[in-house]
């Protein structure tokens, strides 16, 4: 820790004694906090490091003037010293933990009212029980009680806490039993019997827990109905955290209020309730008891009377996975139901025992929130895709109809019509909300088996929603996600006729020219990931790629896509071009021949870098380059792509966005890589073997040396050089990374002869201007180099051309490591320091105080 | 009350309204698709046309090569177009008082009904409704009369020939009703009676009814009316819109408290939103012209064309069509675009600001400043020498029969490239590019119908809440096409009152009251008691003048003394005694009541027998009936007047006088 916040902290602990409400601003006293935990967090023992905090937790305990804000700190503050068990019986010994943790005072004092205050005491309570000592703390002086009483706290944030707490006790309390067992079987029987002693001891909270579960859960009366979310939301968290003898006393001891509660069928606790049954249920053997009355619980539940409440339910049977068959069938067919009145497919078969549910949902159907309760049903259909095929209530299959008939029923322009409630129509139709659930129900269906066969079908619909002039942006998108989805799982799209085909490709090109960019984007986009779908069989029975089959490759998508570069919306001018890189990136990996077409992009590329308004083109713009030379097998062969490269970068870096900067250096990258890790051109068949890597210095330094002359020519030293000194911490990190690479291979090797040297332009006034300042300051430590020879600080400047500079001198002279050491610190990492924060602290006291008490002020004015 | 209906047609209706003693004639709008069962009138000869068989009857009975002719599948008649005219057999045109015209596109039947019926009356519309609507009326009379045909077609209609007939021609209704178009001539007459009006203007018709437009936001000086006496109220709406696009916005509030609303021009595409279709139209467009193609927007010259203008307006940049030239043909063209700016103050709020700046209201002022929009009046003359492809063309008529769009049709109609989009909701497009089959061109469907649809109208019906609704009887069940969208219909209660073509409504309110008025001298004389708390009458003797529907209550005037005569006295001529009146009563008989005052005074013998309206008191002794009604009492009682007189008196006992 740093000695210099060790002798200042006694001094802000005066001043928050003195002036606790002067502090800088709110979150002053969390990140101190913060600082305090971390100390703590590394091993060091807090009172070892702060000797001070014990005074300033005994002096603010007994003299309660302090402000809430302080209480509250001191509290978490005695919990985090206390977590230790050092701590803790420093703490004990100067008594100040009987009083920081007694409710009773607090109360006396008033203070007890303040949400600050109590929600102070929780975490101070919960951070200190982390031993065994804490814990007979706890029990004996009987702090359940008030911890109960503050389950149900007016506030949220306390009630919440309480909760968490309450949780952690009981963990503590049960590892007696259950870590004991396993962990201690060598210890002295002395310290076993202290140990069953404990857990009796402990016995007491456990009993009076669950007496006030018990109690509690039942619903009395309306009001208490916030109460009572929030118990069961306590109890939840208690069957989920603690182990199984701990976990069974607690059911056992509220099974039956839940039985009851259960029964009064208030919607409001419905879901709290389920994650209660669930919690309880996901741990426990089929065959023990409770087990079977949980069973019967989520059976009652499943039968209630309000539709939504037994949709809700048994969407949470589905979501928990538990492992009783009947159940989850049953859950399932409810599910399903508003599906099946909708839509008329019968998806159920006869039963009598829903006929009731059905009546009951039809009604619910026939009115507006006939939305929301389709598509509870339609989110969960991924949940029934899961189950297996015997417990579901139809094949899959009928499923993907039913939802096919839905969407199409959506449709404002479709004409059908369907065997189900035809009132559900008038509110569905055209309705987003439930377009979107059904598209998202088709994605997932696409993996059921057997779904193939309506292929034709999933394609008409789709085609039909992008044809739509109706469809909302986000269905549209969703449709073409389908179609992607759909395509990558039917590897045979044989059954995709000419005229479906004609129709699919009349409605994207129509969405190309959508008046809403959005829609524009996502057309764009989807072509360009239609090309990352696998191959498949087309009409003609050969195999062909799908946006071949669907689209007709790239004679279609390219045309498009250019036109697209012109759009006034700069995402789709972004999308644009990273759907042509992608589009083309398989023409490039097998190293075809360019098209003109190809080379028209190129140049409206770097037109689209000089000239766009907006970074997102830009960064596309980049990325495009980036694609083509990762795809190509050998760019130094592509005579375009290596005539852009020195063009994007240079434009690239001077960008005014620093992410076009980044990706402009990450191109740089792969330009670097490339050139030293490929075996020369001009060899190359050359076989690679170690010794080949260890050739001769003499020939090392001829490949490297005309490696770092193509890099030079390609613009990459100019880059790195320009980024390094760039006023964008993230950018300068990256080039000074790349510059740290390029050292590593070509300093060790180069020697120090002006026949090897290789000279770089840089580019630009500010950017010269830097790097020679950086040389100056360079200079001044090659004098206690010895690497540096009076030589090399010649040859640095000696260039004929002023704006010239020998890369390796530059390498070596430019301080790099430390360069690097400084960026990778966040660019706050001064004002986060915890020095700072006290620094603040006190400054804000002093700036509080009145004129003329402390010193510091006449110096202020000194200054001024 | 009552309402003839004289078209079937929802969107271009012709109602009259007989209210009070008023005949009042509502819009009256030109159902044109008959239209669609014509061949077209080409611009320049068409050798397709001219070669397209005639048509004979499959057994070789029936040859009518000269009038019908066959185009891949469908038989169209060979001869100038006619229009089905509203009704004109259901009650004389001559009696009707005024017409109200809604807007531009409901008066195109007018000259028909003012010319040669004897018509009287006064046409009323507001200003931008008669400009535009004369426009589009010298736009159909100049379509027709630049191609002229000598022939005409009668054979077809006769009823023997007609049955054999294929397809809708057979089916056609009235067609020997069918009429020619009118001349320029009766056009200028049948405007020349029309009477400017403007929103919210009250118009006093005879005394009896006050008829008032009100804005209905769906064209320039678009309206619905209201027709209200004193204790009645019909609202009369037809086309009328909720959206914002260039008109003054919709006025709802003053359509509150109707007894009976008459609810016409509805859209016709419910399930088209203007606004998809607008964007749809814009991406078509962009990617027909960007396949190097051309695009024919068949259109009125009015109306939907501006705001469609305007959205190309915003479009045209960023679809990268800056270049491509845009071309409006019509022989109103340039007064249409010129008219849409001037009408200030029967625009929207946004363009009616614009006008301040100053700036024309309508973009499309620097589309042709900007060479980008130019107008011509034909595809002859100036047109032919600056036509550049590929292009976007609006022209006329939206049926595809006659005006310039024929000739674009028959010129771009065989190349894939080119695209005709439909954006007129008003004819059917399948119908329409019949004779022009087969066609390589893409046709593409954009109906922009910015009217009510019915989601908009039943919350504006829910609003104003008429007591009674009478509509088309198209509007009381769902589309055909659509039989499952039970939203696509008026649900109402009550329910609506349909109508159709020829139907005579008995609207379902009574005139219960009347104004009349007192003179003050009368009612100076008047002496009012009360006969309960708040309410007082007084009887009225007084002479009822009648005259231009004002009903006026008058003294009675005093006889004049009479003169002495020398001449022989003649007794019967005596003015008669001008006697008191007698006082009026009121009340009921109690029965106990009056049977114990019988028995003081000495009737005993009394049967009382229980009837419908009250009680028969037989006087049995007396041989004398008393019969207690309601209203009314009756003493029958043979030959004996002191007895008579005494059981009136014990009766006048239990009622009130005035």
């Amino acid at each position: 820790m740093d000695s210099q916040c060790v002798s200042i902290l006694p001094r802000v602990c005066g001043v928050l004694l003195v002036s606790g409400s002067s502090l800088p601003d709110d979150t002053s006293l969390e990140k101190l906090l913060d600082w305090f935990t971390t100390i703590a967090q590394t091993g060091t023992s807090l009172l070892e490091a702060c000797p001070c905090l014990v005074d300033f937790v005994s002096k603010v305990a007994f003299n309660y003037t302090s402000g809430s804000s302080i209480l509250s700190f001191t509290l978490k503050l005695t919990g985090l010293i206390g977590a230790s068990e050092d701590g803790f019986k420093v703490l004990k010994e100067c008594s100040v933990l009987k009083l920081v943790f007694n409710p009773q005072h607090w109360q006396e004092a008033g203070l007890w009212e303040d949400p600050c205050l109590r929600i102070g005491w929780i975490q101070g309570l919960k951070m200190i029980l982390k031993h065994s000592e804490a814990l007979s703390f706890f029990a004996q002086a009987d702090l359940i009680e008030p911890l109960l009483q503050l389950q149900t706290d007016s506030s949220l944030f306390v009630a919440s806490a309480a909760n968490q707490t309450l949780a952690q006790v009981l963990l503590l309390c049960q590892s007696p039993s259950s870590v004991g067992h396993n962990g201690s079987k060598n210890r002295d029987l002395e310290h076993n019997s202290a140990s069953m002693e404990t857990t009796q001891n402990y016995s007491g909270i456990i009993t009076k827990v669950s007496d006030y579960l018990n109690k509690s859960v039942v619903l009395k009366e309306i009001s208490q109905l916030p109460g009572s979310q929030q118990i069961l939301r306590l109890l939840a968290l208690l069957l989920v955290r603690v182990g199984p003898p701990l976990r069974d006393t607690l059911l056992l001891a509220v099974i039956n209020s839940l039985e009851e509660l259960v029964t009064t069928s208030c919607s409001q606790l419905t879901v709290p309730l389920l994650d209660v049954i669930l919690a309880a249920n996901s741990g426990l053997r089929d065959d023990c008891v409770p087990k079977q009355r949980l069973i019967r619980l989520l059976w009652v539940m499943l039968n209630m009377k309000k539709p939504v409440d037994v949709m809700q339910a048994a969407a949470a049977v589905l979501r928990s996975h538990q492992s009783d068959p009947a159940l989850s069938a049953h859950s399932a067919r409810v599910l399903l139901l508003p599906l099946d009145i909708v839509t008329g497919v019968s998806l159920l078969d006869e039963n009598s025992t829903e006929e009731e549910l059905r009546i009951l949902i039809t009604e619910q159907l026939k009115r507006k929130s006939c939305i929301s309760m389709i598509c509870v049903c339609l989110s969960n259909i991924p949940q029934i895709t899961l189950m297996a095929s015997d417990c579901l209530p139809c094949p899959q299959r009928l499923i993907v109809t039913a939802v096919l008939l839905l969407l199409r029923l959506c449709c404002v322009d479709s004409s059908s019509s369907s065997a189900g409630c035809v009132e559900v129509v008038r509110f569905i139709t055209g309705n987003s909300k439930v377009q979107k659930c059904a598209l998202e129900a088709l994605l997932v269906l696409s993996k059921s088996p057997g779904v193939k066969m309506v292929l034709v079908e999933v394609f008409k619909v789709l085609t039909e929603y992008l044809n739509s002039h109706s469809s909302d942006p986000s269905v549209l998108q969703k449709s073409y996600q389908a179609v992607i989805k759909w395509v990558r799982v039917c590897p045979d799209l044989s059954c995709i006729t000419d005229q479906l085909r004609e129709g699919f490709i009349q409605a994207v090109r129509k969405r190309a020219c959508d008046t809403r960019w959005e829609a524009r984007d996502s057309t764009v986009e989807f072509l360009g990931h239609l090309v990352g779908a696998p191959s498949c069989w087309a009409f003609t029975e050969q195999e062909m790629e799908p946006s071949d089959v669907l689209l007709g490759g790239c004679s279609f998508t390219v045309p498009l896509l250019k036109e697209a570069l012109q759009d006034p919306e700069s995402y789709v001018r972004a999308s644009s071009i990273s759907a042509l890189a992608q589009t083309l990136t398989p023409s490039w990996q097998d190293g075809t021949a360019l098209t003109q077409e190809q080379e028209d992009i190129v140049t409206q590329l770097q037109e689209v870098l000089f000239q766009d308004s907006e970074g997102f083109a830009r960064r596309a713009a980049v990325k495009y380059f980036i694609a083509w030379f990762s795809a190509c097998s050998s760019p130094s062969s592509c005579w375009l792509l290596m005539q852009s490269v020195p063009t994007v970068l240079s434009q690239g870096v001077a960008d005014l966005d620093w992410e076009v900067k980044l990706h402009t250096l990450e191109l740089a990258e792969l330009v670097l890589d490339r050139a030293f890790s490929d075996p020369s051109p001009s060899h190359p068949y050359a076989v690679m073997s170690d010794q080949d890597h260890r050739l001769p210095i003499a020939g090392q330094q001829s490949d490297l040396l005309s490696s770092l002359k193509n890099l030079v020519d390609w613009g990459v030293v100019s880059a790195l050089l320009c980024g390094v000194v760039d006023c964008d911490r993230p950018v300068a990190l990256k080039a000074c990374q790349l510059l740290l690479k390029l050292r590593g291979i070509v300093c060790p090797v180069m020697d120090n002869t002006a026949d090897t040297r290789v000279f770089c332009q840089l580019a630009g006034a500010s950017v010269m201007q830097q790097v020679r300042k950086i040389q100056e300051m360079g200079k001044d430590t090659c004098v206690v180099s010895e690497a540096c020879s009076e030589a090399d600080k010649e040859g640095i400047c000696a260039s004929v051309d002023p704006e010239c500079v020998s890369v390796c001198e530059v390498l070596r002279v430019l301080d790099l490591d430390e360069k690097l050491s400084i960026l990778t610190q966040s660019s706050d990492h001064i004002y986060n320091s915890p020095l700072s924060l006290l620094q603040d602290i006190l400054t804000a006291a002093a700036a509080s105080s009145p004129p003329g008490q402390d010193p510091r002020q006449e110096l202020v004015m000194d200054c001024y | 009350m009552k309402l003839y209906c004289l078209s079937g047609h929802p969107t271009l209706p012709c109602n009259v309204l007989k209210f009070k003693s008023t005949t009042i004639m509502l819009d009256c709008g030109l159902d044109t698709t008959s239209v669609l069962n014509f061949l077209p009138l080409p611009l320049v000869h068409s050798p397709r046309l001219s070669k397209l068989p005639g048509w004979v009857l499959k057994d070789g009975t029936l040859n009518l090569e000269k009038e019908l002719k066959e185009c891949a599948g469908r038989v169209f008649v060979d001869s100038q177009p006619e229009f089905c005219l509203p009704e004109r057999e259901l009650l004389d045109l001559s009696t009707i008082d005024v017409i109200l015209i809604s807007n531009y596109h409901c008066m195109m039947a007018l000259p028909y009904i003012t010319e040669h019926t004897g018509f009287t009356g006064t046409v009323y519309a507001t200003e931008p409704t008669l400009q535009i609507g004369r426009l589009l009326m010298e736009e159909l009379v100049n379509f027709m009369e630049r191609v002229p045909k000598a022939q005409s077609a009668t054979c077809w209609k006769n009823k023997e020939i007609q049955r054999m007939l294929p397809g809708p021609l057979k089916d056609a209704v009235d067609v020997w009703t069918w009429k020619r178009c009118y001349s320029m001539q009766e056009v200028n007459s049948a405007l020349s009676k029309v009477q400017l009006v403007g929103y919210s203007q009250k118009v006093e018709l005879f005394g009896a009814v006050q008829v008032s437009p009100l804005s209905s936001g769906y064209s320039l000086g678009s309206s619905n009316w209201i027709i209200q006496s004193h204790h009645e109220k019909v609202s009369y709406v037809s086309g009328s819109s909720l959206l914002t696009t260039h008109p003054q916005p919709m006025d709802q509030s003053s359509l509150k408290n109707s007894d009976v609303l008459i609810l016409t021009g509805l859209t016709q595409m419910p399930t088209a939103n203007p606004d998809g279709m607008l964007g749809e139209f814009c991406s078509n467009l962009a990617m027909t012209i960007r396949a190097g193609g051309n695009v024919l927007v068949p259109c009125y010259s009015s109306g939907v064309i501006y705001d469609l203008l305007e959205c190309l307006y915003q479009f045209i940049d960023s679809a990268n069509l800056g270049t491509t030239p845009f071309y409006f043909i019509s022989p109103v063209a340039n007064s249409s675009l010129e008219f849409s700016q001037i009408f200030a103050e029967w625009l929207c709020h946004n363009k009616q600001t614009k006008v301040y700046l100053p700036e024309p209201p309508f973009p499309h002022a620097e589309l042709i400043q900007t060479n980008k929009l130019k107008h011509y009046p034909s595809i002859h003359g100036d047109f032919s020498s600056e036509f550049r492809q590929p292009c976007v063309v609006f022209t006329g008529h939206p049926s595809l029969r006659f005006g310039d769009v024929v000739h674009f049709m028959e010129l771009w109609g065989k190349s894939s490239l080119n695209t005709v989009i439909f954006t007129e909701p008003d004819f059917s497009y399948l119908d329409a590019l019949a004779p022009y089959q087969p066609l390589a061109m893409k046709c593409v469907y954009c109906p922009i119908d910015t009217r009510l649809n019915f989601h908009q109208v039943s919350k504006l019906l829910k609003e104003v809440q008429p007591l009674h609704v009478v509509c088309p009887e198209q509007y009381t069940q769902p589309p055909l096409t659509q039989s499952h969208r039970s939203d696509l219909m008026l649900e109402l209660q009550p329910p609506p009152m349909p109508y159709r073509r020829c139907s005579v409504l008995n609207l379902p309110f009574r005139r219960r009251y009347e104004r009349v008025y007192i003179l003050p001298e009368l009612a100076n004389s008047l002496v009012p008691s009360e006969v309960k708390p708040g309410v007082s009458v007084a009887t009225v003797s007084a002479v009822l003048q009648s005259k231009d529907n004002k009903h006026t209550l008058q003294s009675v005037p005093k006889a004049p003394p009479v003169a002495p005569s020398k001449k022989r006295k003649r007794v019967m001529e005596e003015p008669p005694v001008t006697m008191a009146p007698k006082p009026l009563l009121s009340g009921a008989v109690p029965l106990e009541a009056f049977l114990a005052t019988l028995q003081k005074h000495g009737i005993t013998e009394v049967k009382v027998e229980e009837t419908a309206d009250g009680h028969i008191l037989h006087l049995q002794a007396e041989d004398t009936l008393i019969q207690l009604e309601e209203d009314g009492t009756h003493i029958v009682c043979d030959n004996n007047e002191p007895l008579r007189a005494t059981l009136r008196d014990l009766v006048l006992r239990f009622l009130q006088k005035l």
